[in-house]
């Protein structure tokens, strides 16, 4: 289980610090395929560096801390402060683009094992890449050729071959579809989930097409304005939705049969610089209050595993009236 | 397009480069309103008075535009230039050494010029972008902020004053190398290896601190906009080693540019020389081109000409062929 305490993560810049994460706590069951949605800018691209405890100058860890759930070799326990040392072995990412992440002038081969350490030797490793490679649906060969030779989707294989070789326990996927059309985009959301059922590990997936979480994850987390706003199980999050937010979100999907015209959520998120009080999502939604702008919700379980921040999240009113 | 294609390719263009080149250094002099034979007989006639008959005269004039190649129309000697030039490397005797023939001075002088400057372009190369990488890699760190002062400090400093200021600390201060190198006429042998490595020391040292700076300074931002590139952030996530990110990742993509580069000096060499070879009395290239300038010994300028487009159109082609053993994404298209 990872466990989130209350993470705040700042940005340093000219204009002093800002809260790009605010005080998220979350436990993420093992094996598990997590879903993080928002806007831009919510915050999740941020929280994903830091359990991936990428945590370096402008972005810091102002409090709170990442706790994994596991040991490490010398049965320390792994929290963010010394993750770094099991990077691509025991937590791993897939970057959104496969086209810029990869170097053009090295091998694939060559990328494949510049990271490894392990006393094996290069040939018998190089062997169990390829078959691996093989088994992920691409030939043998491509890990021979240059990134420029192989086409998008071949690429984003490599990129997830790379991220589940050494059979992490925790892999972070940034976005990894959104450079592909969607048709690639679907085989590739399906050889993660594939490989998420073979190996039993955890994948948190960040994406802004609440399709592709539909599809793919089992819990979702929704986030607005650095803050967690709802976190359950997936198709619970999809039917019944306690935030406001996350209904405008799911209600901004298009259904086969529904011919409407699709309503984006008017206005914009608050910029972080300003002195946030009460819910952020006030003044967007249709339900605020005046308890709403000075009261800030907590985010708190309102049935069994399904958390919300909202103040009217059991009322009768959100649950039907919305939208 | 294979790889056989695209060398026939850069070969085929190579050739129509000297081709132009060559013809233009033809049709140029001879646009000028004065004629070299008759400055000559000119001169000869100043010199001798009365005593020159007009028979004479056309004898000499006659004899003089056939070892010169002015005879005929302009076509004529147009094509007999190219036949001589491209056959058989001939641009005629010397004016000021004759009878001499301009392609055995060449051919004398070029060794020195290559080996000086080949030399210090490529050594200045290298330490200026191993420079210029750490420096760019490890930008954030004050130590490599002082390297980086290295290239500010000496890239703005004109040539001749950085060759007189070595010149003057070298050789008259602190006087570890010869004031006046003195340097052998005949060939290379190899007993005289180390008197020619003591005597070229000081131009060596001017022209590598020279080239220096701006490699330094270019490799560092290159360096140090290429780490911020994407597959350098995913390498670090991937827990690859600082020295591999430096080297494989920063480095393979950032050289690139400076291998254009480098080839392109390389090319310059012989203009390049010309103030090294004249400031430290150096007898190569430059310094030949210098005397056949000041006086007018036009067959000697036309074969120093000559040769500089052949360097600076073969460093062209040398570019193309070895591109794409650095970047796949040329080889294999």
């Amino acid at each position: 289980m990872i466990r989130l305490n209350n993470v705040v993560a700042s940005y340093k810049t000219e204009r002093g610090t800002v809260n790009a994460v605010d005080g998220v706590n979350l436990e993420i069951p093992d094996g598990c395929i997590l879903g993080i949605a928002g806007e831009s800018g919510c915050g999740k691209s941020t929280l994903m560096k830091v359990i991936y405890g990428d945590i370096g100058f402008p972005l810091s860890l102002a409090s709170g801390s990442v706790d994994y759930g596991f040991t490490d070799d010398q049965g320390n326990k792994v929290t963010s402060k010394n993750i770094q040392k099991q990077w691509f072995k025991r937590i791993s990412y897939v970057p959104q683009s496969s086209m810029s992440s990869l170097n053009p002038v090295i091998r694939i081969r060559k990328q494949f094992l510049d990271f490894e350490s392990s006393s094996k030797t290069k040939a018998q490793t190089l062997q169990e890449v390829k078959s691996y490679v093989k088994k992920l649906g691409l030939p043998e060969e491509s890990i021979e050729s240059f990134p420029h030779q192989l086409s998008g989707g071949m690429r984003q294989r490599i990129m997830i071959a790379m991220a589940t070789f050494f059979q992490p326990e925790i892999i972070l996927a940034d976005e990894p579809t959104t450079a592909l059309d969607v048709v690639v985009q679907k085989s590739i959301l399906l050889l993660l989930m594939e490989l998420q059922e073979q190996m039993g590990n955890t994948i948190i997936l960040v994406s802004h097409d609440m399709g592709v979480h539909y599809q793919a994850t089992h819990k979702m987390l929704i986030m607005y304005a650095a803050k967690a706003v709802e976190y359950a199980d997936s198709p619970d999050l999809f039917t019944r939705p306690l935030h406001p937010y996350t209904r405008m979100l799911i209600n901004s999907l298009p259904t086969i049969g529904d011919d409407r015209a699709r309503e984006g959520i008017p206005g914009r998120p608050p910029s972080l610089w300003n002195k946030l009080e009460g819910c952020r999502f006030a003044d967007r939604c249709p339900l605020a209050t005046e308890r709403c702008r000075t009261e800030e919700p907590a985010f708190i379980e309102h049935r069994p595993g399904h958390f919300a921040a909202c103040h009217y999240a059991d009322s009768q009113a959100n649950l039907s009236e919305v939208v | 397009m294979s790889i056989l294609q695209y060398f026939a390719k850069r070969i085929g263009l190579y050739l129509v480069v000297l081709f132009i080149g060559i013809t233009v250094t033809f049709f140029l002099p001879r646009l000028m309103p004065t004629n070299p034979i008759d400055g000559y007989i000119g001169q000869l006639q100043s010199r001798a008075g009365q005593t020159l008959t007009q028979e004479a005269t056309a004898e000499l004039r006659s004899s003089l535009e056939e070892l010169y190649g002015l005879k005929g129309d302009i076509l004529t000697q147009y094509f007999n230039y190219l036949k001589r030039v491209f056959l058989q490397f001939d641009f005629g005797p010397s004016f000021n050494s004759y009878p001499q023939p301009v392609s055995t001075m060449i051919f004398g002088a070029l060794p020195w010029t290559l080996g000086l400057l080949l030399t210090t372009t490529l050594l200045s190369w290298l330490l200026g972008n191993l420079i210029g990488l750490v420096a760019g890699y490890f930008h954030n760190k004050r130590s490599a902020t002082v390297l980086e002062v290295i290239g500010i400090l000496l890239y703005p400093i004109p040539y001749y004053i950085l060759a007189l200021t070595v010149i003057l600390v070298l050789a008259y201060f602190i006087p570890i190398f010869p004031l006046a190198p003195t340097f052998p006429n005949s060939g290379f042998s190899f007993e005289q290896v180390g008197g020619i490595l003591y005597n070229s020391a000081l131009p060596a040292i001017t022209l590598v601190l020279a080239g220096f700076g701006w490699n330094i300074l270019s490799m560092k931002s290159l360096a140090y906009t290429t780490k911020e590139e994407p597959y350098v952030i995913y390498a670090r996530l991937k827990g690859t080693s600082n020295w591999t990110r430096m080297t494989r990742y920063v480095f393979r993509n950032a050289m690139l540019p400076q291998v254009t580069a480098l080839v392109l000096s390389l090319g310059t060499v012989f203009n390049g020389a010309l103030l090294t070879e004249i400031l430290f009395s150096y007898p190569g290239i430059g310094l030949l081109m210098r005397t056949a300038a000041s006086s007018g010994d036009y067959n000697l300028l036309y074969g120093a000409i000559t040769m500089s487009i052949i360097a600076v159109a073969t460093a062209g082609l040398v570019i193309d062929l070895i591109y794409p053993l650095f970047d796949p994404r040329i080889r294999y298209r």
